[in-house]
């Protein structure tokens, strides 16, 4: 039984406790997929697993606390299932977690980069490290690791690493490949082009908030201080700097909880290296703290605790 | 809003480096500002006078005030637009002293600077509100922690003026450091004559409630109703019903017992009355060498103790009290001085702390006041005493001096030369600080009357040599190097605060300086308060203190107790947290993160998980506020508003 026949066979058997399962199923072609929320058994024959299976479901969890939940998750999206487990979000006997090994999944900016626009795709296909695509009536195949997402090719967790169910094989971590992170490359210019550069991006920032709503972490959901007039963070007014004040406000609220997982990046309609802001605040909180978000659900997390004195920072000379 | 802003001159502390008319000027042009001048001592009563007359003349509803810091003059401010009608939090205060005139020079980037803080403060106040306290009942009730010199002081003092007063001490007896001393300076009178009289009358008082052997677990509540866990240690005996005869401690087989009250130089037996004075003169035992506990056969004392009061199955035994203020006077211990190499690293028998010396010379001493020394128990005919072993040494992280030490050992030179009439005592010195009353006259008649000899150097090494130290060091005055031969060293080891004080500080929530010692309110004018209001300070915890000013200290904390205790009701600082329900989200954020456990769990009526603030117990910290991540939670007076209308007020958005 392959993998995905395993997973089908472990939600069908969960089923009848739960209120729903969320998976993925194929979106309007094969190269994009969609969530599924299987509530019967006939849902989840339409479950897919694969590199086309982009979103976090986690994300969807903590609006669903309440209920009897199942989830699919790759390592990266189990980790964001931990971190809501540890922050109190989610209750752990609510929830049923199907895990399995992940391959890496496609970043669709990168491909239409390769490809120009990714209309009329006929299949599309991961063939070992390869992914084969038909686009119009073309045969393309390309290296994976030029369209997989950017996380991807640093991924040193593609097993969920919490889970329930466990669906075929475990994945070797990638190693890391030698050289510059995109952070250090980004730090190495100066101060002015930095700023310049964020500007630029925040120029074209539109505001949509599809970066929040993606975010696993982003739990404030309707009373975001984005829209919020009392306290009145930010304006509506769509200028750079209002623009950056909310995105600087997200990373704030994600520090020392960010899971790394890049759906903000994934899901921003304007291609704004969000990640890039992440990455900062995760340097610098792992390098305070000592520790990662989202590897252990019974963690005491650095900026959600009090300690007169924090063990990894000396504060006296 | 009609806002009126007082400049003041503060004399020229202010206005030597700030141009305070033009400053009240430009003030004038800020929104809603309706009335600016400058005044040249804004506090002063003709300057309040102005305040209030300004605010019927213009109508004002709010006053900001440009002068000194908010800790000198803001709760004097407050008072002044409360006497005019106004709420007292529709004031704020920008300082244009300490944060403007007295750390710059140039005049025009002061003044500039100066104008911008009032523009933050006049921000800040457009956005404020009215707050408004509430009154609360208030415990008649002190908790005094520590029954050393200071301590007693405290809780008789109090007691004396009608006060319930709860005495918790975490050794056996009351009576600390003091009780361990021979004579004290500059009179050379008996400290436990002086002393004990004190400890008696604590125990006798109809007011004091005593807990000797007890330890404070835990702390909650606030200023006025403070509950405190205090943990009763087990001690195998039960105190009600014993006399102190002193049986038990006659039989106790176990005789090599560690004798912490004779400073380690006796041993004791496992179950024992620390010296004859102990108050409460009850028996304990030591549970890691009685016999009974450790190896589960003896018993004797069970067996010959009349009155039947051994109970070898005793547990710590944990009691709730309320109390209404605390004094904490914790006292200190002796630095480790083993990490000096060169003194022997604790390792040379004959080299001794000051405290063991004491024991040495007092007639309740191990050896019945005989100066004799560990070693062989020989009559030491050279003494060496070096100071500052522990003090004034960055390089041991001590670089406070520990100022009682200088005078001890003058008068331990002095007992020394009265004990052994043939003796010669030489002390290693870096300055005599004697700055008390009688204390040089002191210095010098140990030096002038009792020959004792003083090198003014430090010493570079001590080491055996047969049955004696040679004791290597420099004398700086005379720019040579000395060797002597001594029989007994005695080091003047410096003090830190007492053992657990750390945690102690954690649990009453008052701070601590880099040193540990515990912080007072104010340098100056609040010497014996904290910044949590009803704690106290007295004695070494704060600080380095001889013994009149420890009972000084224990007298003000009593004193500042009574003050509180004055009042039938308490008025709560609104400056709180508080939550706005209807945006949170129940994720407790800030539950976590509050360092005084004033949020709780709670849910509103439909069940909605909702976090809900105790404003009496908050302190307002704002912890909670920057945790929440939509602002639900907001602390009211630097509610996100405010503080951003100071930050756009100073910064105008940039054109990108």
């Amino acid at each position: 039984m392959n993998v995905l026949e395993t997973m089908k066979k472990c939600i069908r058997e969960a089923l009848p406790d739960l209120d729903m399962v969320m998976g993925w199923e194929q979106g309007f072609d094969t190269l994009h997929a969609t969530p599924l929320f299987m509530e019967t058994a006939e849902d989840v024959d339409r479950l897919i697993l694969g590199p086309t299976c982009v979103q976090s479901l986690a994300v969807h969890l903590p609006s669903l606390k309440g209920k009897k939940i199942g989830v699919v998750v790759k390592g990266c999206d189990s980790r964001a299932v931990v971190q809501l487990l540890s922050e109190n979000l989610l209750n752990r006997e609510n929830l049923v977690i199907f895990g399995f090994g992940c391959d890496g999944v496609v970043s669709l900016s990168r491909l239409k980069k390769k490809l120009g626009a990714l209309d009329f795709i006929e299949s599309a296909e991961k063939k070992d490290d390869r992914l084969c695509i038909e686009i119009n009536g073309e045969q393309q195949d390309l290296p994976f690791d030029d369209i997989c997402a950017p996380k991807c090719l640093t991924c040193s967790r593609p097993n969920a690493i919490i889970s329930d169910h466990f669906a075929g094989p475990q994945r070797t971590p990638r190693i890391p490949a030698k050289g510059k992170t995109a952070l250090e490359k980004f730090e190495e210019k100066s101060l002015p082009e930095r700023f310049d550069f964020w500007k630029a991006q925040m120029q074209r920032c539109v505001r949509c908030y599809a970066c929040r709503d993606s975010c696993p972490m982003c739990v404030c959901r309707d009373h975001c201080v984005a829209v919020s007039r009392n306290p009145h963070f930010v304006s509506q007014e769509a200028t750079a700097s209002e623009n950056f004040m909310f995105q600087l406000i997200h990373v704030m609220h994600l520090a020392g909880r960010c899971v790394s997982c890049g759906e903000c990046e994934r899901a921003c309609p304007m291609d704004i290296p969000l990640g890039l802001l992440r990455a900062k605040s995760t340097e610098v909180t792992s390098a305070l703290f000592n520790q990662e978000a989202g590897l252990d659900q019974e963690a005491v997390l650095p900026l959600l605790s009090f300690n007169i004195e924090e063990e990894t920072i000396e504060e006296h000379d | 809003m009609h806002i009126g802003v007082f400049v003041c001159h503060c004399g020229s502390n202010i206005s030597g480096t700030v141009d305070c008319p033009q400053t009240a000027k430009a003030a004038g042009e800020f929104p809603d500002v309706v009335y600016s001048t400058d005044e040249m001592y804004t506090c002063s009563e003709p300057g309040q006078e102005s305040i209030i007359r300004a605010i019927k003349e213009h109508n004002l509803d709010g006053v900001v005030v440009a002068s000194c810091s908010p800790r000198m003059h803001e709760a004097t401010f407050r008072r002044t637009v409360e006497r005019a009608g106004l709420n007292p939090y529709m004031f704020e205060m920008a300082n244009i002293r300490e944060h403007v005139s007295w750390v710059g020079r140039d005049k025009a980037l002061n003044t500039r600077k100066a104008i911008d803080l009032i523009g933050m403060a006049v921000a800040k106040l457009r956005n404020g509100t009215p707050l408004f306290s509430e009154r609360f009942n208030v415990t008649r009730k002190l908790m005094v922690i520590g029954g050393g010199v200071a301590g007693i002081q405290a809780a008789l003092d109090a007691a004396d003026s009608g006060i319930e007063v709860v005495l918790v001490e975490r050794e056996t007896t009351i009576g600390g450091k003091m009780a361990k001393l021979d004579k004290t300076f500059p009179t050379i009178d008996c400290s436990s004559c002086v002393l004990g009289p004190k400890m008696v009358e604590v125990a006798q008082h109809p007011k004091i409630t005593l807990y000797a052997a007890s330890e404070v677990d835990n702390v909650s509540g606030y200023v006025g109703n403070f509950t405190v866990q205090v943990r009763k240690r087990a001690v195998y005996v039960d105190w009600d019903a014993c006399t102190g005869c002193g049986l038990c401690t006659e039989k106790c087989p176990s005789r090599k017992t560690p004798d912490p009250f004779n400073e380690l130089i006796a041993t004791t037996t496992a179950i024992n009355i620390p010296f004859p004075q102990a108050i409460p003169k009850k028996a304990t035992i030591n549970p890691d060498y009685c016999l009974q506990l450790t190896k589960g056969k003896c018993g004797v004392c069970a067996k010959v103790c009349p009155v039947g009061c051994i109970d070898f199955e005793q547990q710590d035994k944990i009691e709730e009290v309320q109390v209404g203020a605390i004094v904490v006077a914790t006292g200190y211990d002796l630095f480790d001085y083993s990490v000096y190499k060169q003194y022997g690293a604790g390792k040379l028998p004959d080299v001794i702390t000051s405290l063991q010396y004491e024991r040495l010379l007092n007639a309740s001493g191990p050896t019945g006041g005989h100066v004799l020394r560990p070693s062989d128990g020989a009559e030491p005919k050279h003494v060496v005493f070096i100071q500052c072993v522990g003090s004034r040494d960055k390089s041991k992280g001590r670089a406070y001096c520990s100022s009682f030490c200088c005078m001890y050992t003058a008068k331990q030179a002095i007992l020394t030369k009265s004990h052994l009439p043939d003796s010669q005592s030489y002390v290693f010195y870096m300055d005599i600080r004697s700055p008390g009353k009688g204390y040089d006259e002191f210095t010098r008649r140990t030096q002038e009357l009792y020959g004792a000899q003083y090198i003014r150097g430090r010493v570079s090494s001590i080491h055996q040599h047969g049955s004696s130290l040679v004791v290597r060091g420099a004398d700086t005055l005379a720019g040579m190097q000395v060797e002597i031969k001594a029989d007994l060293v005695v080091l003047a080891v410096g003090i830190e605060p007492s053992r657990n004080s750390q945690k102690l500080a954690a649990t009453l929530h008052i701070s601590a300086d880099t040193d540990g010692f515990f912080m007072e309110g104010h340098p100056k004018l609040k010497p014996v308060e904290t910044n949590t209001a009803g704690v106290f300070l007295a004695g070494c915890c704060q600080g380095p203190r001889d013994i009149p000013t420890s009972v000084s200290m224990g007298s003000a904390a009593a004193a500042k107790a009574m003050v509180l205790f004055s009042n039938e009701q308490l008025e709560s600082d609104p400056q709180v947290a508080t939550v706005n329900a209807t945006r949170c989200v129940g994720c407790y954020k800030c539950v976590k993160t509050c360092p005084f456990g004033a949020i709780l769990e709670s849910e509103d009526r439909w069940k909605n998980p909702k976090a809900e603030v105790l404003p009496t117990i908050c302190k307002g910290c704002g912890i909670c506020s920057v945790t929440c991540p939509h602002g639900a939670i907001q602390l009211n007076h630097f509610t996100d508003n405010q503080l951003l209308a100071e930050v756009n007020a100073i910064c105008p958005l940039p054109t990108i």
